[in-house]
């Protein structure tokens, strides 16, 4: 089992009971008066079913809130999840933080700061660092890029997910576009884990049929669904945050309704995906500080119904491993563990999710490690406040080096970076003026050259893969939405030996 | 009275009254005002809302809501434009839209509207945009310009399926053709057959003038 992180220690809290209670009957209320809309029939059928008032002219359904709070109770308030390694498992929920890597729908250049598409093998390649950083509990759908050369848009996810399967035993997650949803759960049980999947509203207020529709084959499937608000306040939900968080709100807690009511008891994890818009470029305002006072009140209201949050994306606006891109990610991070979320999305992505890279994951992890030495607080007992000893060592010429007490504890007790420069400026300036950039990117070759996947696919867990994979192609390619010029170099990159696996 | 509703009109646009600048736009057609003149103090108004967030003194809220009031008020003005017969100048007619699976609006918003403030001609078709609409509306407008936004990656192969739909149609070398969005790059765009790139929308207005050479 991976343990990540425990919080050993009262969440930040900033809403008083006053106004959780407010943003509580608010959200209810949106939900009964002004309701949301779902473009799927079968949805819509179920919650009629079920005591909503369906109106069919405009699909929306409004929910009574005795339905809806009784939802909010039927999803459990912790659970474990499969990895494919089952030392990789985990328990989402309580006190537990767990970290997982971001994407980008390019890789940047380290020296030009130009996006790039990747290859496979640099998309490979990423996947084993990020199976080999120790922070990186989760590597979730779509990481580390949307896609690499060569491949059609439509065959994105799946040869994602199989990359990831292959070249990690870490959990994973996958998502839905054209149906791939199908092909992904496929190759999930072929390889003995689980996934979790999502469905996202698309604020303000609405559900269209692909997000419902990957709703009832994950939970069918038996999977774990995230349900995501991704508001951009001001934009597809009211500016202020505390109206922002009552209509992200009211749209989970619809997607709760429906998942509930397809299977009891059906795992969840609630996930504030929102971000202040940008008011001169429209773009999502990426490492703004609103998404921490968001992210803070909304881990506070879903502490309250007992259901795991995912949060706290620590997407920089900067478009370099720089200074900027440092603190965006600190401060969101570091503020979305000490308030209560139990996921927080961080390694590799700069400018939002439109670039990310394997050596600043590197970078993230070490800041990980800090807050997860944040996290475990400070523990106090006899041993620790080592009474005995302070009397035994006294005052000076006393001291504790020598102490086999500091031997034991200093470890415990003190984080130790693996890139960030720490040498003293003699070490510095004879080391070669190394910063951590510089570091990370030794690292990131060290990984490559030695990390091995535990353990690699077994020989019929490759064919069965490859099988799905097939299928796939075959599927969209007869759909026509693989065209001919794709599909020839679709064709052609399979044939390389960085794929041994056609 | 001319003045009064042109003015009024005008100050509707800049302080985002949509029902205002509608009710003024009715007016101005009861009072049969040359609709050709009203017009341009319309694109006059927006131009200077425009102008003022490139400036950077105004911000996208105020663009969106200059853009929905200058809306309530143009389909009014178009159809008086129509009825009469009068001859509108403009640089060009643009169709534009976001592709089909996309349903992100904004950055076609601030396109169209800074393309309207420019003068010329924009139907903007809206988002989730099919290729068959959007050939049928370059036939039906006679547009100049075909303007596609995607903001996914995932969507943003929907575009090439619109420039290869205009082509089997035999449409393709009647529009200069120009995209943009979150997911677009200049390499996608030079690709998939397009016109022209450009990321920003003040860059798109002047994208736009460069394709029809004025």
């Amino acid at each position: 089992m991976l343990k990540g992180f425990t919080r050993n220690f009262k969440p930040l809290e900033i809403l008083s009971e006053g106004e959780l209670e407010a943003i509580h009957r608010g959200t209810l209320s949106v939900l009964r008066k002004t309701g949301v809309r779902f473009e799927s029939k079968k949805a819509l059928k179920l919650f009629e079913k079920n005591g909503c008032q369906v109106d069919y002219t405009d699909n929306r359904v409004r929910f009574p809130e005795g339905l809806v709070e009784e939802c909010l109770r039927k999803c459990p308030s912790s659970f474990r999840v499969k990895a494919r390694n089952p030392k990789n498992d985990m328990i989402w929920g309580g006190n537990t933080v767990y970290f997982q890597a971001l994407s980008g729908t390019r890789s940047v250049d380290l020296d030009t700061w130009e996006p790039k598409t990747p290859t496979r093998k640099e998309y490979y390649d990423a996947i084993t660092c990020l199976d080999a950083l120790e922070n990186v509990h989760i590597i979730p759908w779509y990481t580390p890029w949307f896609g690499f050369k060569n491949i059609p848009s439509v065959m994105a996810m799946p040869e994602g997910l199989a990359a990831r399967l292959r070249n990690s035993s870490k959990f994973t997650c996958s998502n839905y576009s054209m149906g791939c949803e199908v092909f992904n759960i496929q190759m999930a049980k072929a390889v003995g884990a689980e996934l979790r999947s999502s469905m996202a509203a698309s604020p303000p207020l609405t559900f269209y049929e692909d997000a419902v529709e990957n709703a009832f084959r994950t939970v069918e499937a038996g999977f774990i669904l995230l349900i995501t608000s991704g508001s951009v306040y001001g934009g597809t939900s009211p500016a202020t945050i505390a109206g922002s968080l009552i209509s992200g709100n009211a749209e989970i807690m619809a997607g709760i309704v429906l998942a509930q009511l397809i299977k009891p008891g059906t795992r969840i994890i609630v996930q504030d995906f929102s971000f202040p818009q940008n008011m001169r470029s429209g773009s999502p305002g990426f490492g703004a500080i609103e998404i921490s006072l968001h992210q803070v009140a909304f881990n506070q209201i879903w502490r309250r119904y007992k259901i795991p949050i995912d949060g706290g994306v620590s997407y920089p606006g900067s478009k370099k491993i720089d200074y900027q891109a440092g603190y965006e990610k600190a401060i969101i991070a570091l503020i979305g563990a000490l308030s209560g979320t139990n996921t927080i999305w961080i390694q590799g992505a700069m400018y939002g999710e439109l670039a990310f890279h394997p050596v600043l994951a590197i970078i993230d992890d070490d800041m990980v490690g800090m807050i997860g030495r944040f996290l475990r607080g400070i523990l106090v007992n006899d041993e620790t406040m080592a009474l005995d000893l302070i009397d035994e060592v006294g005052p000076i010429p006393g001291y504790y080096l020598n102490k086999e007490h500091t031997r034991k504890w200093w470890k415990l007790e003190q984080f130790i970076p693996r890139v960030a420069d720490r040498l003293t400026y003699p070490e510095w300036l004879k080391g070669g003026k190394k910063d951590c950039l510089s570091l990370a990117k030794e690292r990131y070759q060290k990984i490559l050259s030695t990390h091995k996947v535990d353990p690699p696919l077994t020989q019929s867990q490759e064919e069965e893969i490859e099988r799905i994979l097939k299928e796939a192609r075959k599927y969209y390619r007869k759909k026509g939405l693989i065209s001919n010029a794709e599909w020839e170099a679709y064709m052609e990159d399979l044939k390389s030996p960085d794929y041994p696996y056609a | 009275m001319d003045t009064e509703i042109i003015e009024g009109l005008k100050k509707a646009i800049k302080e985002y009254d949509t029902e205002k600048a509608a009710n003024l736009a009715k007016r101005a057609v009861e009072e049969k005002l040359d609709p050709l003149k009203v017009l341009n103090a319309m694109t006059v108004a927006i131009r200077e809302v425009g102008d003022a967030f490139g400036r950077g003194d105004l911000w996208l809220p105020d663009l969106v809501g200059a853009a929905d009031a200058l809306q309530a008020a143009m389909p009014i003005i178009e159809e008086e434009i129509k009825r009469t017969g009068a001859k509108r100048e403009s640089l060009g007619t643009v169709v534009a839209g976001t592709v089909f699976g996309d349903i992100h609006s904004i950055g076609k918003t601030m396109v169209c509207t800074l393309l309207t403030a420019e003068g010329f001609k924009v139907h903007d078709l809206g988002v989730n945009i099919k290729a068959e609409q959007f050939v049928e509306a370059i036939d039906k407008y006679n547009a100049d310009i075909l303007a596609m936004s995607a903001l996914m990656t995932m969507t943003a192969p929907e575009q090439k399926k619109v420039i290869e739909r205009l082509k089997k149609e035999g449409l393709r070398d009647k529009v200069k053709i120009m995209v943009g969005g979150g997911a677009i790059t200049e390499d996608f765009a030079r690709e998939i057959g397009a016109d022209g790139y450009d990321p920003t929308a003040p860059g798109a207005v002047k994208l736009a003038r460069k394709l029809i050479g004025k």
